[in-house]
């Protein structure tokens, strides 16, 4: 019994000798990629979350996608023609084969739609996909999508939609799919250690630009700290999610550097307009007056997002050029509290949950007591967040802090569900902004729904249901060696990546 | 002849005190003085942030500020958020060390002198309790009441009142065979006083113990829950949240976690010395 | 138990929030719950949970779309190699040093060692495993910073998580050798000039192992619960990681599948316990044993 244990010693002290002359460096062959948690599934249609998607967008190709500067550009489809208000035709390349060897044709595409569109089969994404009513294959490689009245954000949706294999999907189930997808991406799928890591191989018969790695992997290291440690020790090439403060050890690392681009997500205050002391437009105002944009931005945030006076980037459809913003006016916003007297006195309520940037969210709190308001931090877990979130203006919490984004660059996925009526999300009622955002989702003249927009905005800062903070930037941690443009909807194209050594 | 005259408490053979314990207990009266003086001799406030003064070193000055021990990430002086930060460390472990002890010991004494369903019913509970692991206990305790400083205190009572409660019950079993316990019953005394007169402060002796490695636990899993997010609300500091937001800037501001988990790390060895050497006390093992 | 966890959990919410984008309309949230059935009244759901157990299937997962058994018996391996590695770093330090302690318990150098041991136990193992990461892994470059992969990878983990338990087996082994060392047994084989160490290993050893073997199967199940920071830090994808996530995204049949295991785990280890304990000591018999 008691000599085993020396043994066990002697063996663990031997090995790490060993080791130390050892390097654990990824190369070129092998791209490592850190996400914050494993896909979830690896179904393009079953579910909506960025660690799986960051996986799934190299194994499955889709109809149409976004270039490096956000240009919506032909992928599976070749070119696309609008046909009447509510119907489109696509042209669909001929080249595309599958990883099992099939041809990619327009039935994969129609059946792709009819199965992201059908209620029964619940995928979280129908919401994005509803108002497209019948998908048909006309003559060989055209397929036709009819939706329900105009809908201008059909191509920008369209963009997220994966093509599946429609006989492999038949044939052996959506369970079975789940584990083993077969796609027309750059890559394919090979094994998924589950909890550890997904393992994709290049597509060598690729139609498109093919993958530079032979092997990625991509892996689940929840700690942000340590997904930092993994790119300074050489572990990994790649890390998602980090901030400005966790990246500050990389500037002047070795064997990584830091990448950061913005991206469509943009930064708000949300306020409950239904209940005091936020019924009173003064203190809501007090509130936008009191928030130092450029303080959060350049003192927190190292200077990598940009202050923004809307809910939208320029980049959005729909976005209000010449808007003015509501500037820093902390003078201002102690008087208008001061003015409310015992109303503003009341205790505000700031919902969050650890997945938000807490160094922002005490700024604000700390910020608006500097105004006088009464402010205190709740936090609890992202399900119990969003359930009162969603839940309507009785249980929306007075403020919350969040970042919004639709994926869609298109004001409509922004706008409407933070103001519309009809929306889980939100807690403001004006019926001149909801006819304004129901008429800008209904027509397809660009210029009408310019002006709509405009009008929302201008309601938006005057009425302040919502405070613009700022275009939030995604910082990543990368080998110094990888050659990557980050792209503003967060894709992680690896056919888009070069290595140098 | 009254009950009382019988009431002899076993007293273990006293050993002199080491002087080795001196100075654990000299580190937590230190603790427990700065603590309760917090607001005199804190020299800012805790919460006070300077965000052009963020993640300054020991020693450097910004605006109003002189930081003694440096800033954290927004700006706020460590030193101040140090000493206010152990009133919600030591409160907390304090509070739910004596919440969790007095259910256990309570618990675990009824459970060892009535015996009988009693018995059964506790003893069940304290393995269903165990047997659950204390994690997702916190995590469906915060998510039912909610987070904040006294459902942290709720969470930790919970999940550790089974470990007194064995303690107890095991100890009232071997009491209550013992003679005077039995004459004191057939001297009329009701069980209340029999178990509070008589097995209480024979008990208490290694109740003291285990409260004592309690505590030093108590204050590690508070900085176990701030790590996963369901510690005290920000902007309040304690030990635990600031290691665990400090933890993320090692690289760059290594101050932020370092001075709180020394701190922490002093508190709990001083503790746990103190524990291992009470429990030499009270065991006749070693005379 | 498994009632009280099945209700407190839907409680506290439903998964639907967090599986949907953002810009879902409340028709869509909707559908979602009565197509993953959630919207069924709590009794229904509770019944059709009761039957799948009895047919001893553990559910999906609506999180992952997989079976729940799947996801245990993926992560299963992993936690039982840390379980173990821990453990071998816990007796592995912890006995001889519980040993030494015992034997020597007067020198300072004991008493040093002692002081060491409890300040491995005061540390949070968030801490503690960062510092290990950042010291071996980025700044010596000695072992891989987080995940699994081969042996190397299981070093700083198992350390991380053994040092806790390294002072209970430590303390324990001291207090089961002194009680040993005032027996009758040990002072006449004294007088009889047997020296320390043979009397260690032919006797003292067995009879001491005893309580030991008692405590290892409570520090397991303590090692199991503890676990779950250490493997958030090191990226190590055990039971208690998967466990954390679910209970967060609200994934309820892993939960329940998660802490009906776990029930089974800590019944069979208290009967391993038992059966070990009467196998080393013949004076004690399986139904002679007082709980």
């Amino acid at each position: 019994m008691f000599p085993i244990h020396k043994n066990i010693i002697a063996g663990t002290v031997g090995l790490l000798i060993a080791l130390s002359t050892g390097s654990v460096l990824a190369s070129k062959d092998r791209f490592v990629v850190d996400l914050v948690n494993e896909p979830s599934s690896l179904d393009p249609h079953v579910q909506w979350n960025p660690d799986s998607y960051a996986v799934y967008r190299n194994v499955f190709d889709n109809l149409i996608t976004r270039n490096n500067k956000g240009e919506i550009v032909p992928q599976i489809a070749t070119s696309w023609k609008q046909v009447s208000d509510s119907v489109v035709e696509f042209q669909i390349r001929t080249d595309v084969l599958f990883h099992d060897g099939q041809k990619l044709t327009a039935e994969d595409v129609a059946y792709s739609v009819r199965r992201i569109t059908d209620p029964k089969f619940g995928s979280p994404q129908l919401g994005q996909f509803d108002k497209i009513t019948k998908a048909e294959v006309t003559t060989g490689n055209t397929v036709r999508l009819t939706t329900n009245g105009a809908y201008p954000a059909l191509l920008a949706q369209l963009v997220k939609l994966s093509i599946v294999p429609k006989a492999v999907v038949e044939a052996v189930g959506k369970d079975a799919f789940n584990l083993k997808p077969i796609g027309s991406g750059p890559y394919m799928f090979q094994t998924w250690q589950r909890g550890v890591q997904v393992t994709l191989v290049r597509n060598e018969k690729y139609w498109g630009t093919k993958g530079p790695f032979p092997t990625a992997v991509f892996r689940a290291v929840p700690d942000a700290a340590t997904r930092v440690a993994n790119l300074q020790a050489g572990a990994s090439d790649l890390a998602v999610t980090l901030n400005s403060d966790l990246v500050a050890p990389l500037k002047n690392a070795p064997k990584a550097k830091v990448l950061a681009e913005p991206t469509e997500r943009v930064a708000y205050v949300r306020l409950n307009t239904t209940k005091p002391p936020f019924d009173n437009e003064k203190i809501r105002q007090a509130v936008a007056l009191a928030i130092d944009k450029a303080a959060l931005v350049d003192g927190i945030l190292g200077g990598f997002d940009k202050p923004v006076g809307q809910m939208l980037t320029k980049a959005h459809a729909g976005w209000t050029p010449d808007l003015p913003a509501i500037p820093f006016d902390l003078k201002k916003a102690q008087a208008l509290v001061k003015e409310a007297g015992p109303a503003a006195k009341l205790e505000i309520e700031m919902a969050t949950s650890p997945v938000f940037d807490q160094r922002i969210v005490q700024a604000i709190q700390q910020m608006l007591v500097d105004a006088g308001l009464n402010v205190k931090i709740n936090m609890s877990d992202m399900a119990s967040y969003l359930k009162r979130a969603q839940g309507g203006p009785e249980v929306v919490p007075a403020l919350s802090f969040g970042r919004w984004s639709c994926a869609c660059l298109d004001a409509d996925g922004v706008l409407f569900p933070l103001l519309h009526k009809g929306s889980p999300w939100s807690a403001y009622r004006n019926p001149k902004a909801d006819v304004q955002l129901e008429a800008a989702r209904q027509t397809l003249d660009s210029k009408k729904r310019i002006d709509a927009y405009r009008s929302v905005n201008q309601m938006v800062n005057q009425d302040v249901p919502l405070v613009p903070l700022y275009q939030s930037a995604a910082i990543y941690g990368a080998a110094r060696g990888l050659d990557w443009q980050p792209t503003p909807d967060e894709s992680l194209f690896l056919n888009r990546m070069t290595y140098k050594d | 002849m009254k009950a009382q005259a019988l009431t002899a408490v076993v007293q273990p053979r006293r050993r002199p005190l080491n002087l080795a314990l001196w100075l654990p207990v000299t580190v937590i009266v230190l603790f427990v003085l700065a603590a309760i003086a917090a607001p005199l001799i804190a020299p800012y406030e805790p919460n006070a942030q300077n965000l052009l003064g963020r993640m300054k070193p020991p020693g450097t000055t910004s605006r109003a500020f002189h930081y003694w021990l440096g800033s954290d990430e927004l700006g706020r002086d460590l030193l101040s958020r140090l000493i206010h930060g152990a009133r919600v460390s030591l409160a907390v472990a304090f509070t739910a060390a004596l919440l969790s002890g007095t259910v256990g010991v309570v618990l675990g004494m009824l459970a060892g002198y009535l015996r009988g369903w009693v018995e059964v019913l506790v003893m069940r509970v304290v393995d269903i309790f165990l047997s659950v692991p204390a994690i997702l206990l916190a995590i469906i305790t915060v998510a039912v009441l909610g987070p904040g400083l006294v459902n942290v205190i709720v969470v930790l009572a919970l999940t550790r009142w089974p470990r007194y409660a064995r303690v107890a019950y095991g100890q009232t079993l071997s009491i209550a065979n013992t003679p005077y316990v039995r004459l004191a019953t057939l001297m009329g005394a009701g069980p209340v006083r029999i178990l509070f007169r008589h097995v209480l402060p024979n008990i208490l002796g290694a109740v003291i113990v285990v409260a004592t490695l309690e505590f030093g636990l108590m204050v590690l899993f508070e900085a176990g829950l701030s790590f996963l997010g369901l510690g005290v609300q920000p902007p309040t500091a304690s030990w635990g949240s600031m290691l665990s937001t400090g933890r993320n800037y090692l690289g760059n501001a290594w101050w932020i976690a370092t001075f709180p988990g020394l701190c922490l790390f002093t508190l709990v060895l001083a503790i746990n010395l103190i524990g291992d050497a009470l429990r030499d006390r009270y065991d006749p093992r070693l005379h | 138990m498994i009632t009280l966890i099945f209700f407190v959990q839907r409680l506290t919410g439903d998964p639907t929030f967090l599986l949907v984008p953002e810009t879902a309309t409340q028709a869509d949230i909707d559908a979602l719950r009565n197509t993953l059935g959630l919207d069924r009244p709590l009794f229904v759901q509770y019944l059709s949970f009761l039957q799948q157990i009895a047919s001893f299937d553990l559910g999906r997962s609506v999180v992952q779309n997989v079976p729940v058994s799947t996801i245990i018996a993926s992560r299963l391996p992993y936690t039982l190699q840390l379980a173990a590695g821990a453990l071998t770093v816990a007796c592995g330090l912890g006995i001889p040093v519980g040993i030494v302690l015992a034997l020597y318990r007067q020198s300072a150098a004991a008493r040093m060692l002692a002081g060491l041991v409890f300040a491995a136990q005061s540390m949070p193992t968030f801490w503690s495993g960062i510092m290990l990461i950042m010291l071996f892994a980025v700044t010596l470059g000695w072992l891989p910073p987080s995940s699994v992969g081969g042996f190397e990878n299981l070093i700083m983990p198992s350390v991380a998580l053994g040092l806790l338990s390294m002072a209970t087996f430590a303390r324990i082994t001291r207090t089961a050798i002194l009680d040993e060392l005032t027996r009758d047994y040990v002072r006449s084989a004294r007088a009889r000039g047997a020296r320390t160490g043979r009397l260690l290993v032919r006797h003292l050893a067995r009879n001491a192992a005893i309580p030991v073997i008692t405590v290892a199967a409570i520090e397991i199940s303590n090692l199991l619960a503890g676990a779950v920071i250490v493997e958030t830090v090191f990226a190590w994808p055990g039971l208690g990681q998967v466990t954390v996530q679910s209970i967060l995204s609200r994934d309820f049949m892993v939960v329940q599948g998660v802490v009906l295991m776990g029930a089974f785990v800590t019944i069979a280890l208290n009967l391993l316990a038992d059966i070990l304990y009467s196998a080393v000591d013949p004076r004690i018999r399986l139904d002679g044993v007082r709980r």
